[in-house]
């Protein structure tokens, strides 16, 4: 019977085709919209991304997000090493200070200050130089994408002249020699990120009281990370979060206060719609004209069950298929714009999402037809 | 046959496709690992300070009592000293020729002392004669009663000319002790840390930006470790530590418990700027380094661990 | 036993309406008919008169209103639905007016259908439906699509798909009328050579007269009831009444 009922699918090759393509389409308009709304929140945290080595951000109570930065006192890095289970605890700055291109222009970068003893916290690839090179007098590592881009000197008559180690730069008014370029994952904002040690840091920033921005913490061997942060938290009065967790609120926060997965939300349940309404009515008017046959099997014999069975694995057949497809084209796009500023990520839970979002709107699909099938009596087949 | 398959088999690449991009893109980055791995503490509760290495006998700014040009310098950055060396000296021409001058004024009213004595015997004499000639009538009383007072005025005269010497001498004595007020001498025994003053520059008496000269005790070091006051509470007199030397955490020492500073103050942080921010408030614990053979000098910091066994 | 009677099909006061109210449409006034094993019974009338209501209440694929119907001893009303497609499977084979041939299905492929649905395994099935199109006549066109075949092929193909899995009752629906008559008459030859068995009936609905000669007993119906049943002159009628 299953191979009756693929025959009879594919030999109305039209409408196989349509199905097919409407669900496809659907496919790769919720898979491809996901995957770039995922990649822009990804991008929410892709700082944290950046630093892996910590377990545990501290942050000041009143952080939001990642990029709310609400500075600590300086002693704090040593209240929160005096908590027990603490393997190490380095301060880190960042902020976001003017840099002066020498054409004149001004750029916002992204500095980030690491503990100048261990430089925890440094860029995940240095692409060229070494991160021990911050040691040097003045010394920034600058990504490569700023440093290509919009720290650039950019000459009169137009050309661009990438950023290179031995160029000086100018931050906040203070000098600033090239000792490194470094691969960051793109930020939100798409600003240049600048490393330095946090000393240097404190100089470049402007005065303020406090320029402190996280303690980042490893637990010791065996320590549970959340009880940790609890007795963080009740030890030092600050805010402690493991990395998932500060990715979440971090994410969370970009959820609640801006219209992105509105707006991305929108355009996966238009997919998902235009998928029930393409592949939906195919299906249906495929089962309908085939309805005579359908109304044949059932005179001979064919069970409801079976018969239910069979629109059952169409609707899989081509389920299957537009999904595979739809979600192959997605893949493509991401692939194809891999080297532009267009965010994608596809966790396998993506994946997982989009053959879901496919598996419903087949069996939204389907349930007309079986309907139609299980109403259908089979004394038709005598009707002319 | 082929048109047949084709879906079916586009889908499976499909599939294919976004797994291979599923795995590709979800390989995370390996971290650098850190340039120097971070201090671990030997306890299982402590209270975590920033230290700073000092002397036994805190680091002496030396200044000078009067200000001048420098005009010779003793000692240098390292010198071993005792209490009472010298360590420099101010130019002290000036006091050298005061004292001349004073020295013969002294001479001076030294002989004007002989002069009055010599003037009152004189006049004595001449009064002792006067008294015959007036007994036998030869000369008037007028005459006689003059010479009286010539002699007493020749004695006033004779004293005011000793107090004049005793002047002159205290005059003589101040300018000596000014000459010695130019050499600045050490106050304890120990180490020149640090020489900012050289020949040819002027010295300024009173609190400078800079010191003079530092020195200090270096036999054993001190540590100052600052421990933010939220953490104050959970330290305890006498508490064993450990400090590690920035940069290697291999390099560490055991620390001597020696005196809570008993005054909180506010803690500076270490900008390098010409003006210093206060940051919070800090207690200030003094230790003492055990290790001798440990290679640190005064000034550097150490990352610094103090037991708090609850 | 009613095997014992040598019937194979019995109707009595069989009655069925369509609809309701105004629209009430009395298809069956109450039939009684009883076909013998190895019959061929021709029902015969003019459009309307019910013949197609009786063959699908007789098939099990329409529900009676009234009175009694007995196919080889088995009731339809006391079967559920699921024992009905199950009976239907094993028992009926069908020929269409239309053919309802699936067009994307081979002629071997389609006429391996009943047996498929009785659960065979594929392969089995089309050697068994090649055969019985062989018998047929189309053991060359095994691999054609419906579209591929002119009328007669198409009827013969639903021939060997009614017979393919040797049911005891074969139900026709006109299987002439779409074809001219001489195809007709061939399919007609076809049918009674190859369908009629000693255990088996065939009730052929057909208001085509020129094969009243392949009947054993016609009957004829006007507005819902049997007028007539007339024996034909046919041998294998008089074979079996000795």
């Amino acid at each position: 019977m299953n191979f009756i009922a693929l025959k009879m699918l594919i030999g109305d090759r039209a409408k196989y085709l349509g199905i097919i393509f409407g669900l496809a389409f659907a496919s790769l308009l919720i898979t491809q919209q996901m995957a770039i709304f995922l990649g822009l929140m990804t991008r929410t945290y892709g700082f944290l991304t950046d630093t892996p080595q910590p377990d545990i951000w501290v942050v000041d109570p009143k952080v939001q997000y990642i990029d709310d930065l609400k500075p600590l006192r300086e002693t704090d890095v040593l209240r929160v090493r005096g908590v027990e289970g603490v393997a190490w605890a380095v301060r880190l700055y960042k902020g976001l200070l003017k840099a002066r291109l020498p054409n004149g222009t001004f750029q916002n970068c992204i500095v980030v200050g690491l503990d100048d003893e261990t430089l925890i916290g440094g860029p995940p690839v240095i692409l060229e130089g070494e991160l021990s090179n911050l040691r040097h007098n003045d010394a920034i590592i600058v990504d490569n994408v700023g440093a290509d881009g919009k720290l650039a000197n950019v000459t009169p008559d137009g050309r661009r002249i990438p950023l290179r180690i031995g160029d000086t730069m100018e931050l906040n008014d203070h000098r600033a020699i090239v000792a490194g370029i470094c691969r960051v994952t793109r930020t939100f904002q798409s600003q240049p990120v600048v490393y330095t040690t946090y000393s240097r840091a404190t100089v470049f920033a402007p005065r303020e009281r406090k320029l402190m921005s996280f303690v980042l913490v490893k637990a010791n061997p065996g320590y549970d990370l959340s009880e940790l942060c609890q007795r963080i938290r009740k030890t030092t009065g600050l805010a402690a979060y493991t990395k998932d967790e500060i990715k979440t609120i971090t994410v969370r926060y970009y959820m609640k206060y801006t219209g992105i997965p509105v707006n991305f939300g929108i355009t996966v349940i238009l997919g998902f719609i235009v998928g029930v309404a393409i592949a939906g009515q195919t299906f249906y008017n495929f089962t309908q004209d085939n309805i005579r046959y359908f109304g044949t099997l059932k005179a001979m014999g064919a069970s409801d069950f079976m018969l239910l069975k069979m629109v059952l694995l169409q609707a899989a057949m081509v389920g299957g298929i537009g999904y595979g497809m739809g979600v192959g084209a997605a893949s493509t796009f991401s692939f194809l714009s891999g080297r532009t500023e267009l965010s994608f990520c596809m966790p396998w839970q993506l994946l997982v999402a989009s053959a879901v979002a496919i598996a419903l709107i087949c069996i939204i699909s389907s349930f007309l037809s079986m309907w139609r099938i299980v109403k259908l009596e089979p004394a038709i087949v005598f009707k002319t | 046959m082929i048109r047949k398959y084709l879906p079916p088999v586009l889908a499976v690449f499909g599939i294919g496709f976004a797994i291979w991009t599923v795995i590709a893109g979800n390989k995370e980055i390996p971290p650098l690992p850190p340039v120097v791995d971070p201090s671990a503490p030997p306890y299982k509760s402590f209270v975590a300070g920033s230290g700073i290495v000092e002397t036994n006998t805190e680091n002496i700014s030396i200044g000078t009592c009067i200000s001048g040009v420098v005009s010779e310098v003793y000692v240098s950055v390292g010198t071993k000293i005792k209490t009472g060396d010298s360590l420099f000296k101010l130019d002290d021409r000036d006091l050298k020729a005061q004292l001349e001058v004073r020295q013969s004024a002294l001479r001076e009213s030294e002989a004007e002392v002989k002069v009055s004595r010599a003037t009152l015997a004189d006049l004595k004499d001449q009064l002792v004669r006067a008294k015959i000639l007036a007994g036998k009538r030869v000369i008037s009383d007028d005459e006689l009663e003059r010479r009286r007072y010539a002699v007493e005025v020749a004695e006033a005269k004779l004293i005011k000319a000793r107090t004049e010497v005793v002047s002159a001498m205290a005059y003589v004595n101040e300018t000596k002790v000014n000459l010695e007020r130019a050499i600045v001498r050490s106050p304890v025994d120990g180490e020149v840390l640090q020489v900012k003053i050289h020949t040819g520059e002027y010295a300024l008496a009173g609190i400078t930006e800079t010191p003079l000269m530092l020195i200090g005790n270096a036999e054993p070091l001190n540590v100052r470790v600052d421990v933010d006051e939220n953490d104050a509470w959970r330290l305890r007199a006498g508490a064993p530590a450990v400090a590690f030397l920035r940069g290697n955490r291999e390099i560490q020492t055991p620390l001597k418990f020696v005196r809570f500073e008993p005054f909180i103050v506010p803690k500076k942080s270490l900008t390098g700027d010409s003006v210093e921010r206060v940051d919070t408030r800090v207690l200030q614990v003094i230790y003492s380094i055990e290790r001798k053979d440990l290679q640190v000098f005064a000034g550097q910091q150490m990352d610094v661990y103090i037991d708090a066994a609850d | 036993m009613i095997e014992m009677n040598n019937i194979a099909v019995r109707c009595e006061g069989v009655t069925k309406t369509y609809g309701s109210g105004s629209t009430e449409v009395h298809a069956l006034r109450g039939i009684d008919l009883e076909v013998r094993k190895g019959e061929l019974m021709m029902l015969v009338g003019p459009s309307g008169s019910g013949k197609t209501t009786l063959i699908s209440i007789i098939a099990g694929v329409l529900d009676r209103d009234g009175g009694e119907c007995e196919v080889f001893g088995s009731d339809f009303n006391e079967m559920n639905s699921r024992e009905r497609a199950l009976y239907r499977s094993q028992n009926v084979g069908f020929v269409f007016q239309l053919f309802n041939l699936i067009p994307a299905l081979t002629a071997a492929e389609n006429a391996a259908a009943p047996l498929m649905i009785r659960g065979l395994k594929r392969r089995e099935a089309l050697d068994r439906a090649c055969e019985v199109l062989d018998r047929v006549g189309l053991g060359d066109r095994t691999r054609s699509l419906p579209s591929e075949l002119s009328g007669g092929q198409l009827q013969r193909v639903v021939i060997a798909r009614a017979i393919v899995h040797n049911p005891r009752l074969i139900v026709c629906d006109e299987p002439t009328s779409a074809l001219d008559h001489e195809t007709g008459h061939k399919v007609m030859e076809l049918l009674h050579n190859v369908a009629i068995g000693i255990d088996r009936v065939l009730i052929v609905v057909t208001h085509d007269a020129r094969i009243f000669e392949f009947a054993s007993r016609i009957a004829s119906m006007d507005d819902g009831h049997i007028m007539q049943v007339v024996n034909s002159h046919h041998d294998l009628e008089q074979k079996k009444e000795n």
